[in-house]
């Protein structure tokens, strides 16, 4: 047993005023604008400027090989296809897996971890700055893949695709802030996995299981929304919820704050050892 | 205010603290221990990142891991540089402020003073990465202060410092410990060092650990007088090692002593000057000639040798 004291003077803890009790929503919100000003490099905005016009220079060269124009329908799927799907899984990959990785990389996880709240905020930041991000991102890609297939009306469908890009990354990044937490170092791994196992093996298989995923969600959303439901074949209707609009928002908003709490008391809880000392 | 009852810490198979009891009231503190001693790992418990596998830990009289009502009032500096990389210091001063529950407003007032105050005034609009290491030191150690905690805990601050600005920021920790803006009792300094003049230039008590087990606490004379109990060794390397022992032994200051190779003499002593006297009158009178006289463990891992010596109560 090692016993020393090594005090001058015990004060009682009374003896001090404590400091403001900081609220969550602030300091929440300093961090997702620290992390858009770290999002804001040439590297970022470069990778970030790809994303965006990838998905139109697909549609051009679709567009390409169909002179007589794209038929909308299949223009739409294309684009569903390409941007709340691949671009905004992509774009959250880079923005919400390392949440906790890049922090330890960068040696400034310590620095949150012992402010008041700073391990939740730090999550919940990073989670709205990759929203931000990501969706403004897809928004723009959305945009102008809709111009670049040629449809006709394209400003309703890049509403459509707005709302679907906002509801995937809302679903999404609160999907990949759980293996962040879990598994800071091979996050980025483990999301992917995540993602092929939960959003594209169980969100196609038709049973409850399918529920839980964003993916049916999205799917149902733009069933609902493109007016394809009558059209659809017998087996197609199976990999789609009835449900209206709305529950299908309203389950990737519940799914999303499940996971969010999920993550935030998985992080809260976590010890990371000083590799300095072991 | 601090206190670690029976603490022990563990990583796997590796233990990170031992079984450590102790208290820390108000006022500056050092914690000295060579590097992998466990000092980060005391201090992480100390500052809520580590939960004790077994034990506790209170802080104000909580348990300070995940509790927010400890962990505002507490201000830390890790020994890890600094890599973020696009931010400048008054950026970084400022978000960490807006974690701590400062309003935008209060935070931007805060950082500049604190800025000011570890002399990174003029430095502090510059990228960190384009800081040198002193610079980006001050700039922890300004995040660490700037909301104003009661407890402030660094671990190596003054490592790649160089000379004048280790003397300014000994300077300035010390002036905090010592000159609480409005509080009413001194607010505590706990400093984590593997130098011990570094701690001592801070005028703190110290506990020292070493294997993850706290072997010593005390003011730095304590510590001295301490480790001036303990029998000290000297070797000496000649060409009669056995001739010099017969001789040296009639002097009263060897109190054991031992043969390494052909030409070497151990002595433990806890009169090193009687000990050269004698060896210096053995020399000249049996004509020996002395290669070498060395203390073997004059070194701060030396003084921690024998200090853990004493902790478990053996001989040299």
């Amino acid at each position: 047993m090692s016993t020393a004291s090594a005090g001058s003077s015990a004060a009682s803890p009374d003896r001090f005023a404590a400091p403001p009790q900081p609220g969550t929503l602030g300091s929440t919100l300093a961090v997702a604008g620290f992390q858009i000003g770290r999002l804001l490099s040439r590297q970022r905005l470069l990778l970030a400027g790809l994303g965006a016009i990838f998905p139109a220079a697909v549609m051009l060269a679709v567009r390409r090989t169909a002179p007589a124009g794209l038929d909308r329908d299949l223009a739409v799927t294309m684009i569903f296809a390409l941007v709340p799907e691949a671009v905004c899984m992509l774009g959250l990959l880079v923005t919400m897996c390392p949440a906790v990785a890049d922090e330890l990389e960068r040696g400034t996880w310590v620095h949150v971890a012992v402010r008041p709240r700073g391990r939740r905020s730090l999550l919940l930041g990073t989670y709205l700055a990759a929203v931000a991000w990501t969706s403004t991102v897809a928004i723009l890609a959305a945009a102008l893949a809709v111009l670049a297939a040629g449809v006709a009306r394209p400003l309703p469908l890049v509403v459509l695709f707005a709302g679907l890009v906002v509801l995937s990354t809302l679903g999404r990044a609160a999907l990949f802030a759980v293996p962040a937490v879990v598994l800071p170092k091979r996050a980025l791994v483990a999301s992917v996995a995540v993602a092929l196992t939960v959003e594209y093996l169980a969100g196609f298989i038709p049973a409850v299981v399918n529920q839980l995923t964003v993916s049916l969600r999205l799917r149902s959303l733009l069933v609902e929304w493109m007016g394809w439901r009558r059209q659809l074949p017998v087996e197609m209707r199976l990999l789609v919820d009835p449900a209206p609009a709305w529950v299908q928002a309203a389950a990737v908003v519940v799914l999303a704050v499940v996971l969010l709490v999920a993550a935030v008391k998985i992080l809260e809880s976590r010890q990371f050892p000083p590799s300095v000392e072991i | 205010m601090l206190t670690l009852s029976h603490v022990t810490k563990v990583f796997g198979s590796v233990i990170g603290v031992n079984d450590v009891t102790v208290e820390f009231g108000g006022g500056a503190h050092g914690l000295l221990g060579p590097n992998g001693a466990g000092k980060t790992t005391l201090l992480g418990l100390l500052t809520g990142q580590l939960r004790p596998t077994m034990g506790e830990v209170r802080v104000f009289g909580e348990r300070p891991f995940a509790n927010p009502r400890v962990l505002r009032r507490i201000g830390f500096c890790p020994a890890a540089d600094l890599l973020e990389r696009r931010a400048t210091p008054r950026e970084w001063v400022r978000y960490l402020l807006r974690l701590s529950g400062c309003t935008r407003r209060a935070a931007a007032d805060q950082a500049a003073r604190t800025l000011d105050r570890v002399g990174l005034g003029e430095a502090c609009d510059r990228p960190l990465s384009t800081l040198s290491k002193g610079m980006r030191q001050r700039a922890k150690l300004a995040g660490a202060m700037a909301h104003e905690p009661d407890l402030l805990v660094l671990d190596e601050p003054f490592d790649g410092l160089d000379p004048v600005a280790r003397h300014d920021l000994v300077g300035l920790v010390r002036q905090w410990a010592a000159a609480p803006d409005g509080a009413v009792g001194p607010r505590t300094l706990i400093v984590a060092s593997h130098l011990l003049h570094e701690v001592e230039a801070l005028r703190a008590g110290l506990a020292v650990i070493l294997g993850g087990r706290l072997v010593a606490s005390g003011t730095v004379g304590e510590i001295r007088d301490m480790v001036d109990t303990i029998p000290s060794e000297v070797r000496i390397r000649c060409d009669a090692p056995r001739r010099l022992a017969e001789a040296v032994c009639g002097g009263g200051a060897a109190e054991s002593l031992r043969f390494e190779g052909d030409d070497l003499l151990v002595i433990a002593t806890r009169q090193p000057r009687a000990l050269a006297e004698d060896v210096a009158r053995a020399a000249a009178g049996t004509r020996l000639a002395i290669a070498e006289m060395a203390a073997a463990d004059r070194s701060l891992e030396g003084i921690f040798g024998r200090l853990v010596r004493l902790h478990r109560g053996v001989g040299p």
